[in-house]
């Protein structure tokens, strides 16, 4: 039988003997070297499980270890050692089990973010005690009061009673709605927005109020907001954040000196995902609310023609590509509630007047009591025809309401 | 040898070296110093293959296998990491780092969920671990140096955890109240203890450097990015200002979005800068036993492996990591040696006394710096 060179290391000092090892006599490993000999019963040995190239060792009882390059020969002598670790370390040469796990790996994360993250953060947020979430939409109204230029509203009154009057309409009939609470705030620095926070509260900014030309527009954003109340999104959104910065973390405390840019992207990218999904909930949710409420799903599509409109007036580069948006295409949106408008026109054919394309004139023959109506009307068809122009391709926020932090 | 943050390098400090010299070399005069090069043959390609399926089988295993992956990694590292042509070892067994990792996990959980409950509860929970912090890091680098080994000797780290409270606990009290001036006295300090509590066999491990002498780098890397902030900020503004002048719109999106990103590269510019330096700084006054490390990292080389490493973890979903890990594990090895005038044959060893792997777990998993 063949003997291998190894280098012997008695345990008490650091010095080298090269030595030259062999199988005895089926049951002994005889080393042989200048001036040194030694032989030791197998059954007092353990061997290093094989790993790649690298040496494996061999202990001795005493703590003496010999040191070899790896060698089939090797796990000959010791073919019980390390059952486990052999077999890992056959899959990690074979080329199908590296491919196999490679499949396991991409689709583990996959359906950890996409359905394990989301449905632990749903089961925490359905245990979540009311308080909390009420405590935390007020902790992020204060911040957003205090650092993002939120200031008492300067709408009248009676203005204000007008669209409260409208809030209270839709969400009449919500279960657990009672508490949901519309603010009215004026924000130069936000622009026109609505913003959804945690527990119930639900903020419109002056600027969108003055933006829009029919309160039904604004009927439309108050559903995708109370959307987003009765489905909980905004601490849904918080809790799915979390996990994939923990997990991230976590993952990332392994891959050592791969920067925290390696855990930002995909991070932010996920989140965005995440929010997109809720924005489509909750325009589901507004198409369905404005109809069961006897308004058309279309005023939506009316609404986000007008904000589009505004921001790419704001933006004539907004050019930010649809994937980093929080929003889907504005324009699949405006589809979506053309259709749910059309379909509502179908079925309530009666309700004729609350369609955004009601002209009072021509069906009604109101023409000169209306007048003003009409002018308004055709101001807003107007925008609408430049709006589809300028958007072609372009993708904008649509500042309905970017979650809330 | 690698896992570890961008500071640090192997924690279980390399140790003497010889090249692999034959039998009993004559005992003679003072003879050369010679240069003891640390070489890595780790290839990407075949740490892909290990990384991959064990990190699959951990999948699979719901996590118990990482015991045995954290392992099988470490051994692959340390293994292709030779210092005069002699690998290194890593000793330490699955079953006490799994055990170790179970609790560490238990408290990590504790902590994410006391944060949905109650913030005090949170609070509470990590500042047992802050106050836990010095004494698990003590057990965790006599952990490592327990079972890292080279020709057939391992480490010790003396425990002193008086010394460890002082250094890393008290001393946080004049740094805040420095309002941070005094962090890189406080990081020398902390590196020196590291370093001065490593034995290997009866050789001790010095630490030569003054902690002044951390300041220069820290001044230094402050100083760029405070320029470049400030800089940037100006640029931000004017920029913001011209765009802004003909009309009354907010400035676009895009421009918030280019001072954030210079911002940080400028951020991770220095950052590379500085670990280079740090690093050459801690390994240049190392010494055990009358034999000096020398550690040449360059900062742009280093700043190239770090960001190309980025770029390639992010294309690859993450599956590049093993390459990312490699290069630099290699780069740090090709860029430290030791200078020695014996061969290494006459350590002689000191036994040490085993070490539970909870604390190195407890703090891998917290993040605590540790890196020597």
């Amino acid at each position: 039988m063949t003997s291998l060179a190894a280098r012997y290391f008695d345990g008490q000092s650091s010095r080298v003997h090269d030595v030259d090892v062999e199988l005895h006599e089926g049951n002994t490993l005889r080393l042989r070297g200048a001036g040194f000999e030694r032989d030791e019963p197998l059954e007092n040995l353990s061997v290093s499980p094989r790993l790649a190239r690298i040496c494996r060792t061999i202990e001795l009882a005493d703590g003496a270890r010999l040191l070899l390059d790896d060698h089939p020969l090797i796990d000959q002598w010791f073919p019980l050692c390390n059952p486990l670790q052999l077999w890992v370390d056959r899959l990690e040469r074979h080329a199908h089990a590296v491919a196999a796990s490679i499949l396991v790996c991409l689709l583990s994360a996959a359906w950890l973010f996409f359905w394990g993250v989301p449905w632990m953060s749903d089961r925490i947020a359905e245990q979540m005690p009311e308080q909390v979430e009420t405590r935390l939409g007020e902790e992020v109204l204060a911040q957003l009061d205090r650092f993002a230029g939120l200031a008492p509203s300067t709408l009248d009154t009676e203005r204000q009673s007008g669209l409260l009057a409208r809030f209270a309409t839709l969400k009449a009939g919500m279960p657990g709605a009672e508490d949901h609470r519309l603010l009215f705030r004026n924000a130069a620095g936000i622009g026109p927005n609505a913003l959804a926070l945690p527990g119930g509260t639900v903020v419109i900014t002056d600027q969108l109020v003055s933006l829009v030309s029919d309160d039904r527009e604004i009927d439309a954003v108050l559903a995708h907001e109370l959307g987003h109340q009765q489905q909980h999104h905004a601490l849904r959104q918080t809790l799915r954040s979390s996990f994939v910065i923990v997990i991230a973390a976590m993952f990332a405390g392994d891959v050592s000196s791969a920067s925290a840019v390696v855990v930002a992207v995909p991070t932010f990218l996920l989140q965005g995902h995440y929010s997109r999904e809720f924005e489509s909930e909750a325009d589901a949710f507004a198409l369905r609310t404005l109809a069961e409420k006897g308004t058309s799903p279309a005023w939506f599509a009316q609404a986000m023609r007008t904000l589009e409109a505004y921001v790419s007036e704001q933006d004539e580069s907004g050019d930010s590509p649809g994937y980093l948006s929080s929003h889907p295409q504005t324009r699949e949106r405006i589809e979506e509630a053309e259709f749910a408008g059309e379909k509502f026109a179908i079925e309530h054919p009666e309700l004729y007047r609350e369609r955004p394309d009601y002209d009072a004139c021509a069906e009604d023959g109101l023409c000169e009591e209306a007048e003003l109506d009409e002018e308004i009307d055709c101001e807003v068809e107007d925008c609408e025809i430049d709006t589809s122009g300028l958007e072609q391709d372009t993708d904008t926020e649509a500042p309905v309401d970017p979650q809330p932090r | 040898m690698t896992e570890s943050d961008d500071f640090s390098l192997p924690l279980a400090a390399p140790p003497p070296p010889p090249p692999p010299v034959p039998h009993w070399p004559a005992r003679a005069q003072p003879k050369p110093l010679v240069e003891h090069e640390f070489e890595f043959s780790g290839r990407g390609n075949e740490y892909f293959r290990i990384w991959i399926v064990n990190l699959a089988l951990t999948i699979l295993s719901l996590g118990i296998f990482s015991a045995w992956a954290k392992v099988r990694t470490e051994r692959y590292f340390y293994g292709n990491t030779k210092l005069a042509g002699v690998p290194f070892e890593y000793l330490a067994k699955p079953l006490p780092i799994l055990l170790g990792r179970i609790i560490a996990v238990g408290l990590f959980s504790a902590y994410v969920l006391a944060g949905q409950f109650s913030i005090a509860l949170q609070l509470g929970l990590a500042l047992l671990v802050a106050v836990l912090a010095p004494w698990l890091l003590v057990r965790g680098l006599m952990f490592r140096a327990r079972y890292s080994s080279w020709r057939g000797l391992s480490f010790r780290f003396v425990p002193d955890y008086g010394e460890s409270y002082i250094r890393f606990l008290v001393l946080f009290l004049p740094l805040l109240a420095s309002f941070g001036l005094l962090y890189p006295w406080v990081k020398g300090k902390q590196k020196e203890f590291i370093v001065e509590h490593h034995r290997y066999g009866t050789q001790v491990f010095r630490f030569l450097a003054n902690p002044g002498q951390f300041y220069p780098p820290y001044l230094i890397a402050w100083s760029v990015i405070f320029a470049w902030m400030f800089g940037g900020g100006m640029l931000l503004g004017f920029g913001m200002a011209m765009i802004s002048a003909g009309n009354d719109s907010p400035p676009p999106e895009w421009i918030i979005w280019a001072f954030v990103v210079a911002i940080y590269a400028g951020y991770f510019v220095v950052l590379a800068f500085l670990a280079a330096a740090i690093a050459n700084l801690i390994y240049n006054n190392t010494e055990v036993g009358g034999r000096r490390f020398q550690s040449r990292l360059k900062g742009g080389k280093l700043l190239w492996i770090y960001s190309s490493n980025t770029v390639l973890i992010l294309v690859s979903a993450g599956l590049l990591i093993p390459w990312a890990m490699v290069r630099l594990a290699r780069y740090r090895a090709e860029c430290l040696s030791l200078l020695a005038r014996d061969d290494f044959n006459d350590i002689a060893v000191r036994q040490g006394q085993g070490i539970d792997a909870i604390a190195a777990e407890v703090d891998g998993l917290f993040d605590i710096d540790i890196g020597l």
